[in-house]
């Protein structure tokens, strides 16, 4: 079909609601040990928790624990008030930043007063239902509990490969980048999935060491499925959209026209060359009208237009 | 004087001018041969026992199972330790025969001499394996003991001069002066006169080496091997005189075709060392380092599966070489890289024709598709620029590798990692660190390029026979003159040597590289070259350089070159060339306090931004050394300093004058081009940007803004490489690349390519605003025009 005469047609916009889960997040800075991690901690902290609210669309969703706060009877009692708020439907990312140890055999979360271990940390974690839970533990030696934490519904990423990567981590600060900034959302759709954040972080890393040129001694993991799912930042319309009904509606049209490109995209090696473009065009001309009318919306939250002739509700 | 305190007292003496001057890596080395090495060197030493020596004359003359037999008798019975383990090194049983050494070193029941004279033997045994530096070890122990032994001495001297360190000539001489009937020291001698190049010298040292060999009845095979190397040094080739006198003496002796092999490598005549080596393996297979060698030729000439051959044969014999493991462990990561070939138009040196050069690129599968087009633009331009200047095309294909990894690149041209060189050629083949094997800043990657490539001329309009000097001269002197960085560019440890009078002549200037006396006097005798190649140039014209050039055509020696191209002594030209370099650089020699001080008061008043105080002293230290261009110059003080009285025009102007004196500091090229762009100098800020290709081509901002700048300037074709390369360096996210050729190609008129790599574009992402604009632009130019 040629893009062309498509141009004019209405799209049939999908406006069935679409049932949102709730979002929980929780960032904890560890002990610095020396003032500039310790302000480097608790900023990033502070930074990611301030991010996490466009995702989770309240203040009220995200729990930062800084500096002295961030001690173990405090994180367990965050843990276990995440524990009783997060449902089966609902989503929870955790982020730890900070120093980590391990001795070989257990991995400790340096935080101040007793540190907290991972298999303590594990118990906490298993006591949360959130059927899709994110945990990012950008310490160092945090590859150590990758494989202790690791379980269905559940995305285990840490800074290091391993418990023997010991030295003071980029990977938070390049994580911070990711879900504060355009930089990590490959696919400009507003929205960054942890595997965008996973992806962009790592690399940023790997830059990082090269351009030092030094021995790399962190090599971020990811393991679980779902990360390319799963958002951790929203940016501009993205981010309004949680608190603006009509917004959000014309979003969930943005995500079916979404599926409609991958399906379009599914069909490449089934089409002739020139009908695939052809179907694809026609595609993406109507998302790109659709954002158009995002845009308005997101510019002007009390007017609602229809840009190609059909019309839509204020919602 | 020594170049830091040169440094302390008129460079500033810290630590970022010093590195300000690491520029001098981008003069690379023409060349890094591995030392010469042989298999189990002759023992001239008279106290080698008389059981032994049976044996030796078997292997000396080639009686392989006779001395076989022999070397096992005493290895299995004889009443002493150290004959035991020299009989098992003979017979290639370098494991027994370090146990047995260590035995022997630490006997006390022997005699008071004989724990030295097996640590000595012990540390020979080393140096065979490949290890100098247990070898060094053991000589000092030798040494801490008994300062003046002669053979821990001599032992040393040999690993000196594997080396090519300065010191061994001192300590040759020092014994020949104690002891005027040591052969090997004579030999030794001889063997650095003839990498000189000091022919009469060799010749006087192997008289005195034969008289003793003679006198102590020892095998003449050293001086054989080396006088037919002198032979072919003098004539071009060797005559048979001397080959046959060694395979009389004994049949098997590959070493003499392999020491002939070592002399062409060093003048880094590939092909023909190749053709020696080949008969050395062929008379002796077992010679592993000639194996060894024969594939590290090979592989400089290009051919990766000769070279595997030999080197895993070389493996099977001597596992103990790094250097075989290190280039056999390189080999076998060859998929990684990627070979293309093209073909490059030239104008021809002749008439206004142009002539097609293949050009075969061998770059890391990572980083291929982003740097390809700049080395082929390079490439076509250094090939196009020097064929011209020099009057010949290149009569094969140019290969050119770049390498990530520094430490491969180590290995592919030395073997070993850890070397600093930034670039090497074989002739046709060039082989250089890429940008991405060192810090941005560092080396300036474009001018590497273009000084490998006029070594290519240099080495193959003469066949290989121009001296290493005059080749890195006018690399240098190329550098300055067309590269893409030119400007002269002379450092501190340059002038040091100059007020020092520490320049050699230049019929001697070939040692400074290949066996420096002071630290830094490689890197002052690349200087030095490049400064005698703009001597000749400005007092007699480059065509004379050529000329100079050209009578490396034949045999003949620097001196005589000199003597012949400029019809005077090789003395009165080294005068001259003296009162040259006096002129140019009179005023800072006579003074180099003033530029210190000067150039100190700037850069603490830039500190303490005192910008207008930093004003005057910053211009008369560059009025004192224009050529300073490092990354804390005189020239960004005073940019700096103007910018922020608010004199931008001016700024601007000395950042170009910095340019045009050869600078290419990254950061500092972003702010001119900023600068002009605030200046609405567009163009201008442009072509400084696209200058940075050539130091930093892996930014890939430096690319997104380049290309958005050719676009707006109407310069799609540059644009589309710009944002191809972008492409290249950002396949995860390729929405802005596939965005930047979609609109390149609009503007080229390729409508249909065009909406092509828009659609790719937004598949990629779908919601890319940039390109969802173009879109609905396109769909309404489509539907307006329907």
């Amino acid at each position: 079909m040629n893009a062309a005469r498509s141009i004019a047609a209405t799209i049939a916009l999908s406006t069935g609601a679409i049932c949102h889960a709730d979002t929980y997040a929780l960032i904890v800075s560890g002990l610095g040990g020396e003032a500039q991690y310790e302000q480097r901690f608790e900023a990033q902290a502070r930074s990611i928790a301030t991010a996490a609210e466009k995702v989770t669309g309240s203040s009220s969703r995200v729990t930062a624990l800084v500096a002295a706060g961030a001690n173990r009877d405090a994180i367990r009692q965050a843990m276990r008030a995440l524990a009783g708020k997060a449902g089966r439907s609902d989503r929870v990312m955790i982020v730890l930043i900070g120093h980590g140890s391990f001795d070989g055999e257990e991995y400790r979360f340096n935080v101040p007063g007793p540190d907290l271990t991972a298999t303590e940390f594990g118990q906490l974690l298993n006591q949360i239902d959130a059927g899709e839970q994110l945990i990012v533990n950008g310490t160092s030696a945090s590859g150590a509990v990758v494989d202790r934490w690791k379980r269905d519904g559940r995305i285990v990423v840490s800074a290091t490969k391993n418990g023997g990567e010991r030295t003071a981590t980029r990977f938070p600060q390049f994580w911070l980048e990711a879900v504060t900034g355009p930089a990590a959302d490959i696919n400009k759709d507003d929205i960054v999935t942890a595997a965008e954040a996973f992806d962009y972080a790592s690399r940023k890393v790997a830059e990082s060491f090269k351009s030092d040129v030094s021995l790399a001694t962190e090599h971020a993991r990811l393991e679980g499925d779902g990360a390319s799912k799963f958002q951790v930042a929203r940016l501009g319309a993205a981010a309004l959209a949680v608190a603006d009904p009509a917004l959000s509606s014309l979003m969930d049209q943005r995500v079916k026209l979404e599926r409609d490109i991958e399906s379009v995209k599914e069909r490449k090696a089934t089409l002739a060359e020139e009908a695939y473009y052809d179907e694809l065009e026609a595609v993406l001309v109507r998302l790109a009208l659709l954002q158009k009318q995002i845009d308005a919306q997101a510019a002007h939250p009390a007017a609602t237009t229809s840009m190609l002739g059909g019309s839509h509700g204020r919602i | 004087m020594a170049a830091s305190d040169f440094l302390s007292q008129t460079g500033g003496g810290n630590a970022s001018v010093f590195n300000g001057w690491m520029r001098i890596l981008a003069f690379n080395l023409l060349m890094a041969t591995s030392a010469a090495s042989h298999g189990q060197a002759i023992d001239y030493d008279p106290r080698r026992a008389a059981e032994l020596r049976e044996c030796d004359d078997h292997a000396y003359r080639g009686r392989v199972e006779q001395a076989k037999e022999c070397y096992t008798r005493v290895r299995n019975s004889s009443a002493t330790v150290m004959n035991q383990a020299e009989a098992a090194w003979a017979l290639g049983d370098i494991q027994r025969a370090n146990s047995l050494f260590r035995e022997a070193a630490q006997n006390k029941n022997q005699n008071n001499s004989l724990p030295a004279q097996a640590k000595v033997r012990w540390g020979r045994l080393f140096l065979q394996a490949h290890r100098p530096n247990d070898a060094v070890v053991l000589f000092r122990e030798v040494l801490q003991a008994a300062p003046d032994d002669v053979y821990a001495r001599l032992g040393m001297a040999r690993v000196y001069a594997e080396q090519f360190e300065g010191q061994a000539r001192k300590l040759v001489e020092d014994l020949i002066k104690e002891d005027n009937d040591l052969a090997e020291a004579h030999l030794l001698a001889a063997q650095m006169a003839l990498e000189e190049g000091r022919f009469d010298d060799v010749d006087a040292s192997l008289d005195k080496a034969m008289r003793s060999i003679d006198k102590h009845k020892l095998p003449p095979l050293d001086v054989y091997a080396m006088r037919a190397v002198l032979d072919m040094s003098r004539r071009g080739e060797a005559r048979p005189e001397w080959i046959n006198k060694a395979l009389a003496y004994n049949p098997r002796y590959g070493s003499v075709y392999q020491d002939l092999a070592h002399f062409q490598v060093m003048r880094r005549r590939y092909r023909e060392a190749t053709v020696l080596l080949q008969r050395a393996v062929e008379i002796q297979p077992d010679l592993w380092e000639a194996q060894a060698e024969l594939g590290a030729n090979l592989l400089r000439t290009g051919d990766v599966v000769g070279a595997r051959q030999h080197l895993t044969l070389a493996y099977s014999g001597d596992a103990f070489s790094a250097t075989t493991v290190n280039t056999l462990r390189l080999l076998d990561r060859v998929d990684e890289f990627e070979l293309q070939s093209t073909k490059l138009t030239i104008p021809a040196v002749q008439g206004t024709g142009t002539v097609e050069v293949e050009l075969r690129t061998r770059l890391a599968r990572s980083e291929a598709d982003a740097l390809r087009p700049y080395v082929q633009q390079l490439a076509a331009d250094s090939i196009a620029s020097l064929s011209k200047r020099y009057g010949f095309e290149p009569r094969e294909p140019i290969t050119l590798e770049l390498y990530p990894d520094h430490d491969d690149f180590a290995v592919r041209v030395a073997a070993l990692p850890g070397i600093g060189l930034l670039g090497v050629t074989f002739g046709y083949l060039l082989a250089m660190d890429s940008p991405s094997g060192r810090r941005v800043g560092d080396f300036h990657w474009g001018s590497t390029l273009w000084h490998e490539m006029a070594h290519v001329f240099t080495l193959e309009l003469t066949d290989h026979r121009v001296p290493r000097w005059l080749s890195e001269g006018i690399s240098v002197f190329e550098e300055w003159k067309t590269g893409p960085t030119p400007g002269v560019t002379v450092t501190p440890d340059a002038l040091v040597a100059l007020r020092n009078k520490k320049l050699l002549p230049v019929s001697e200037l070939d040692s400074g590289f290949i066996r420096p006396q002071y630290p830094n006097q490689v890197q002052v005798s690349y200087m030095q070259a490049g400064l005698v190649c703009l001597f000749v140039e400005q007092k007699w014209g480059f065509e004379r350089l050529v000329a100079l050039l050209r009578q490396f055509t034949k045999e003949t020696t620097t001196r005589s070159a000199i003597e012949a191209t400029f019809k005077m002594p090789a003395a009165d030209f080294d005068k001259a060339f003296d009162s040259f370099l006096r002129e140019r650089y009179g005023t800072l020699l006579a003074a180099p306090e003033e530029w210190q001080k000067q150039f100190e008061e700037a850069g603490n008043d830039i500190k303490n931004q005192r910008w207008s105080d930093a004003i005057p002293p910053a211009r008369r230290a560059i009025e004192l050394y224009p050529e300073h261009i490092g990354p804390d110059s005189a020239y960004l003080l005073l940019a700096r300093a103007l910018d922020k009285t608010e004199q931008r025009y001016e700024a601007i102007d000395v950042l170009n004058r910095y340019r045009r004196a050869g600078g290419w500091e990254p950061s500092a090229l972003r702010e001119l081009a900023k600068w002009l762009d605030e200046a609405k100098r567009h163009e201008e800020a442009t072509e400084v940007m696209a200058a940075l290709n050539y130091v930093d081509p892996l930014n890939t901002d430096q690319h997104v803004q380049l290309g958005e700048r050719l676009l707006a300037a109407n310069r799609p074709e540059p644009a589309l490489r710009e944002y191809r390369v972008l492409m290249a360096l950002t396949p995860k996210d390729p929405a802005a690349a596939g965005l930047g050729i979609a609109r390149s190609l609009r503007q080229l008129g390729d409508r249909a390519g065009s909406r092509r790599y828009l659609l790719d574009a937004l598949a990629s992402a779908p919601h890319y605003k940039p390109a969802q604009e173009l879109l609905l632009q396109m769909i309404e130019e489509q539907k307006r025009n329907e």
